[in-house]
C-alpha cells in the first residue's frame, strides 16, 4: 500500500499544460502591444529619420521611451516589493513576484497613451502613478479597480498637461515642419472649432485615409486604426481578448455620432467614420475597455460594459470639455465593474423573468437616458455660434 | 437569452492507451467487498459471519428513498465486515465475502422463458428485484426513474462517455453489441415510450459499424452521434441535442428517460437472466500504468488486483506526487491510499504523476469561466460571494445549479480552485438553508 498525493477535481487542466496559462495570455497581449509599439517607432522615428528631419539617435528616441516606461514600471514594482513584502528581500523571491506581475504591460501601455514629447520626469510621475497608486496600492496584479495606464494619463492630464505640450507635445519634427493644422490633434482642432465641417476637421490633415493609416498627430499609439485592427484580430485569434467588446463599443460611437451629425444637419457618412478613427477610440476599445481585471466577467457584463462605454465616450468627447473621452468613460465604467458584473451574472444564470427584469431594464434605460441626452445636448453645442460655447454647459 | 446555448468545450481524450484492448473478463479475486452505502444511504446487512451466500443472493437493502436489495457478486463465507475505501473518498463498512471460486448461481437467477411477453409491471418490478443503478456514476436508483408520471415518448441510452480516459463503457459494449438493443427495447416497454435513442460521440464509429446490421429488428430506435465536446454526455446536454428540448430538473419533463449505456446491457440479463447487477465494467489506466486495460470485474473487487493484472504501476512512479483518481480525471476523486474496492458506481481508476509545479499568478478576470459554464453561472462572482458569506448573493446566483462538470478550474489559466469554491458555495446555501 502506498500514500498518493492529494489534489482536488478536475484534474486534467489547460494551466498545467504548456501554452495554456496566464503567462501565454500576458506574452500574447504583449506581441500585440509591440505591433504599436513598432508602428508608433516607424511613424515618429524611422520616418522622420528617413525624411532627413532628424538624426540618428533622436530616430531612436521613440522606442527608447515606451521602453523606459516598461523598465521604469518594473522598477518601481521591484521596489514596492521589497519595501512591503518580506519575501521580496531574496533575489528568488523578488524574481517570483515579479514574474507573476507583469509590471511591464501598464507601463507601456501608459507610454503609448502619451504625446511623444513628454518630458521624462512626467513620464516617471505618470508611471509612479500607473503602477504604484492605480496597481500595487490595490494588492496588485489582478486586483486593481481602475485601468492602471488610465490612471496615469488622467494623472498627467489633469495636472501637467500644460508642460507636455510646452515642451513639444504631439507633434514629431516631420509634423512640426508640414504643419497645416495648427499644432492641434483631430480631436483638439475639434473641441475649438465646434462645429461638423468636413473642411474643417478633416481637409488638414489630408483625408480620412490617413486617420485610418495613423499618419496624423496625436499619442504616441492610438493614430493608427490600420495596426490597431491587426493587433486586434490577433488578440481574436489566440483568444486573448473577446472579440465582441471592442466591436460593440466602436459601433455604439459610430451610431450616436452619426445621429449627432444627422441632429445637426450633417448626415454624411464621413463624420461617424471621423469619429471612431480620431483620437484614442480604437485604442481604447481593443487595449482598454477589453482588460479583463478591469472589466466584467461574464459575456453580458462585457456587452453591458461595452455599451456603456460608447455611450459616455460620446458624450463626453462631444458634450465634456476635454477635447478626449475614451480614458474617461472607461475609468468611470471601472467604477461600475463589479456591480454590473454581479447584476448580468444574475440575469445570465436565471434568464429574464419576473426578478430579473427590472435590473435588465434599469441597465437598459439608464443606458438609453445617457445615448439620448449625448444627441439631444449636441443641439445646442453645435447649432448655435462658437462664441456661445462657454455659457452653455 | 442572449448568448445561452451549451457549446461545451474539446478535451484531449487521451483514451488511446486502453480503447483499443479487449476487455478483461477472468479476474478471480479472492475476497469481495460489498460497501454498505448506495449513493449517499446506508445500507441494512441481512448476512451475519459465517453465511454462506451464492451469486446473486441478497445480502444487504437500501431503505427508505429508493429502496431494493444488493446482491452478492461471487459465491463464498461471509468473513467480515471491515471498513474499506469508497469511491467517494470515505472509509465505509462493508461485507467481506472469501470466494469459494465456484461461482454458484443463486436459485433465483433462472432463465426467463417468455421475455417479451413480461408486462411493464414485471420489468420495473424486475429493476427493483435486481438492485439496478446507474452505472455512469450517479448510481441512482433506475427503477424509481420509471415510475415516473409524466408521459414519457423517448429512451436514450447515453453511450457518450466524454470523460477523458475512461473506455469502459466501448469496451464492453464491444462484447455484446445485441444486448444493449435488447435493454433498450425492454426499457422502452417498462414505461411505454414509442422510441429509443442511443448517443454516441461521433468519432467512436464502433457504434454505427456494429449496431446498424442489427437495428432492422429494432424498427424504433435510431442512433446519434454528438459532437466530440465536454460535456456531451450530460443528460441535459444529450437530451437538447437529441430531442431538441430541454428541462429545468428531470429529464420526465421533456418526456424523455435518460440510462447508461451499461445499465441498459446490464438490463437485458436481468430480463432475460434474473441475473441481478453484479459486475461492472471499469478502466485502469493513467500515464502512471503499464498496461492501461478494461476490466468486468464483480464488483467488490479490490482495485489493487485489477492493477496488478494490468502490469502495475510505471516503474520509477512515486506515489507522494502522483494521483490516484477514482472515477473520471474531470469529476473524480483523489484517494489518498491505493486500496479502493469497486463499487456500482465507479468507472476508472486513473494513476497520474502530479503537474510540473508552476509559479501561477492571481486571476485576471478573463472570464472563461463564466464563457465554458454550461449551466451559465458567473464562477467568479459566486466565488467572491462564498468569501464573504453571503447566502443571499450566492442564492441569488444560482449556486445551487452547479453540476460540478469541472470545466471552469479546467479552463482557468491561473490554475485557480474555482469548481471547489462554487461547490462549497453550494453546500454552504444547503447546510444555511
Amino acid at each position: 500500500m502506498a500514500r498518493f498525493a492529494n489534489a482536488k477535481a478536475p484534474f486534467v487542466r489547460l494551466s498545467d499544460e504548456k501554452g495554456k496559462d496566464t503567462k501565454t495570455i500576458m506574452r500574447d497581449f504583449g506581441i500585440g502591444l509591440m505591433l504599436i509599439v513598432l508602428f508608433a517607432w516607424y511613424k515618429n522615428g524611422i520616418m522622420v529619420y528617413a525624411a532627413g528631419n532628424c538624426s540618428f539617435l533622436e530616430m531612436m528616441y521613440p522606442l527608447v521611451f515606451i521602453l523606459l516606461a516598461g523598465f521604469l514600471a518594473v522598477l518601481m514594482e521591484g521596489v514596492f516589493f521589497y519595501l512591503t513584502n518580506p519575501e521580496a528581500r531574496t533575489f528568488k523571491g523578488l524574481k517570483k513576484l515579479l514574474e507573476t506581475s507583469y509590471g511591464f504591460v501598464p507601463g507601456v501601455i501608459l507610454a503609448l497613451l502619451l504625446p511623444l514629447y513628454t518630458p521624462i520626469w512626467i513620464l516617471m510621475f505618470g508611471v509612479f502613478m500607473t503602477t504604484i497608486v492605480g496597481k500595487m496600492l490595490f494588492g496588485g496584479f489582478g486586483h486593481n479597480i481602475f485601468n492602471p495606464a488610465i490612471i496615469g494619463r488622467v494623472a498627467i492630464m489633469f495636472t501637467v498637461f500644460g508642460v507636455v505640450l510646452a515642451a513639444g507635445g504631439f507633434m514629431n519634427p516631420n509634423e512640426v515642419i508640414y504643419d497645416a493644422y495648427g499644432g492641434a490633434t483631430p480631436l483638439t482642432l475639434f473641441s475649438q472649432l465646434r462645429t461638423i465641417n468636413y473642411d474643417a476637421l478633416v481637409a488638414p490633415y489630408g483625408s480620412l485615409w490617413n486617420f485610418f493609416l495613423g499618419t496624423i498627430p496625436g499619442s504616441l499609439g492610438e493614430t493608427s486604426a490600420l495596426v490597431i485592427i491587426i493587433a486586434y484580430f490577433w488578440f481574436v485569434f489566440r483568444k486573448v481578448i473577446k472579440w465582441f467588446t471592442p466591436l460593440i463599443y466602436i459601433a455604439v460611437v459610430f451610431l450616436l455620432t452619426w445621429l449627432i451629425g444627422i441632429v445637426n444637419g450633417e448626415a454624411g457618412l464621413w463624420f461617424p467614420l471621423y469619429g471612431i478613427l480620431s483620437g484614442g477610440l480604437m485604442y481604447g476599445a481593443v487595449f482598454m475597455s477589453t482588460e479583463p481585471v478591469t472589466t466584467p466577467r461574464n459575456p453580458l457584463g462585457k456587452i453591458f460594459f461595452a455599451l456603456f462605454v460608447g455611450a459616455l465616450t460620446v458624450l463626453f468627447r462631444y458634450i465634456g470639455v476635454f477635447p478626449e473621452g475614451v480614458a474617461t468613460a472607461i475609468i468611470v465604467m471601472n467604477i461600475f465593474t463589479m456591480p454590473i458584473d454581479k447584476s448580468t451574472a444574475v440575469i445570465r444564470s436565471t434568464g429574464l423573468n419576473k426578478k430579473t427584469l427590472v435590473p435588465f431594464l434599469m441597465l437598459v434605460l439608464l443606458l438609453l437616458g445617457i445615448m439620448v441626452y449625448a444627441v439631444l445636448k449636441s443641439i445646442d453645442m453645435y447649432t448655435l455660434s462658437t462664441f456661445m460655447m462657454g455659457g452653455w454647459f | 437569452m442572449l448568448l445561452k446555448k451549451v457549446k461545451g468545450i474539446h478535451i484531449e481524450g487521451r483514451k488511446a492507451m486502453s480503447k483499443s484492448k479487449h476487455i478483461y473478463q477472468d479476474v478471480n479475486p479472492q475476497f469481495v467487498y460489498i460497501h454498505l452505502l448506495q449513493q449517499t444511504s446506508p445500507l441494512k446487512k441481512l448476512v451475519e459471519v459465517g453465511d454462506k451466500v451464492l451469486v446473486g443472493q441478497v445480502v444487504a437493502k437500501r431503505e427508505g428513498f429508493g429502496e431494493m436489495p444488493i446482491h452478492s457478486s461471487i459465491s463464498g463465507t461471509v468473513t467480515a465486515f471491515k471498513k474499506v475505501w469508497h469511491s467517494s473518498g470515505k472509509m465505509v463498512e462493508a461485507i467481506e465475502i472469501e470466494n469459494d471460486t465456484k461461482y454458484k448461481n443463486d436459485p433465483s437467477v433462472v432463465k426467463e422463458l417468455n421475455p417479451d411477453s413480461l408486462t411493464k409491471e414485471e420489468l420495473v418490478s424486475k429493476m427493483k428485484e435486481a438492485g439496478l443503478s446507474g452505472l455512469g456514476g450517479a448510481g441512482f436508483p433506475t427503477y424509481v426513474k420509471y415510475m415516473s408520471k409524466s408521459p414519457i415518448h423517448t429512451v436514450i441510452i447515453n453511450a457518450v462517455e466524454c470523460e477523458p480516459y475512461l473506455t469502459c463503457d466501448l469496451a464492453l459494449f464491444k462484447t455484446a453489441p445485441e444486448k444493449v438493443l435488447k435493454g433498450l427495447k425492454y426499457f422502452m416497454k417498462a414505461i411505454g415510450a414509442e422510441k429509443g435513442v442511443i448517443g454516441y460521440k461521433k468519432y467512436n464509429h464502433e457504434y454505427p459499424d456494429l449496431l446498424n446490421p442489427l437495428l432492422k429488428e429494432y424498427p424504433n430506435i435510431t442512433l446519434h452521434g454528438v459532437k466530440d465536446v465536454y460535456p456531451a454526455g450530460w443528460e441535459k446536454y444529450l437530451v437538447e441535442q437529441i430531442v431538441g428540448k430541454t428541462y429545468s430538473r428531470l429529464p420526465a419533463e421533456a418526456g424523455v428517460i435518460v440510462d447508461n449505456l451499461a445499465t441498459a446491457m446490464v438490463f437485458a440479463d436481468v430480463v432475460e437472466q434474473n441475473m441481478p447487477l453484479i459486475k461492472r465494467a471499469i478502466t485502469i489506466t493513467g500515464e502512471g500504468i503499464k498496461h492501461p486495460q478494461n476490466f468486468y470485474v464483480p464488483i467488490g473487487t479490490k482495485v489493487a488486483d485489477l492493477i496488478h493484472i494490468a502490469g502495475g504501476y510505471e516503474k520509477g512512479l512515486d506515489p507522494a506526487n502522483s494521483l490516484y483518481i477514482a472515477g473520471g480525471p474531470m469529476t473524480g476523486r483523489a484517494i489518498l491510499i491505493d486500496d479502493l474496492i469497486v463499487n456500482d458506481t465507479l468507472g476508472g481508476v486513473i494513476i497520474k504523476p502530479l503537474p510540473e509545479e508552476k509559479n501561477h499568478p492571481a486571476c485576471l478576470g478573463c472570464g472563461k469561466c463564466s464563457d465554458v459554464c454550461p449551466v451559465f453561472l458567473a464562477p467568479t462572482e459566486i466565488q467572491r460571494a462564498f468569501e464573504s458569506k453571503d447566502l443571499d448573493s450566492i442564492k441569488k446566483l444560482n449556486a445551487d445549479k452547479c453540476i460540478a462538470c469541472g470545466l471552469c478550474s479546467h479552463i482557468c489559466p491561473s490554475h485557480i480552485e474555482i469548481t471547489d469554491y462554487v461547490v462549497r458555495a453550494k453546500e454552504l446555501l444547503r447546510k444555511g438553508a
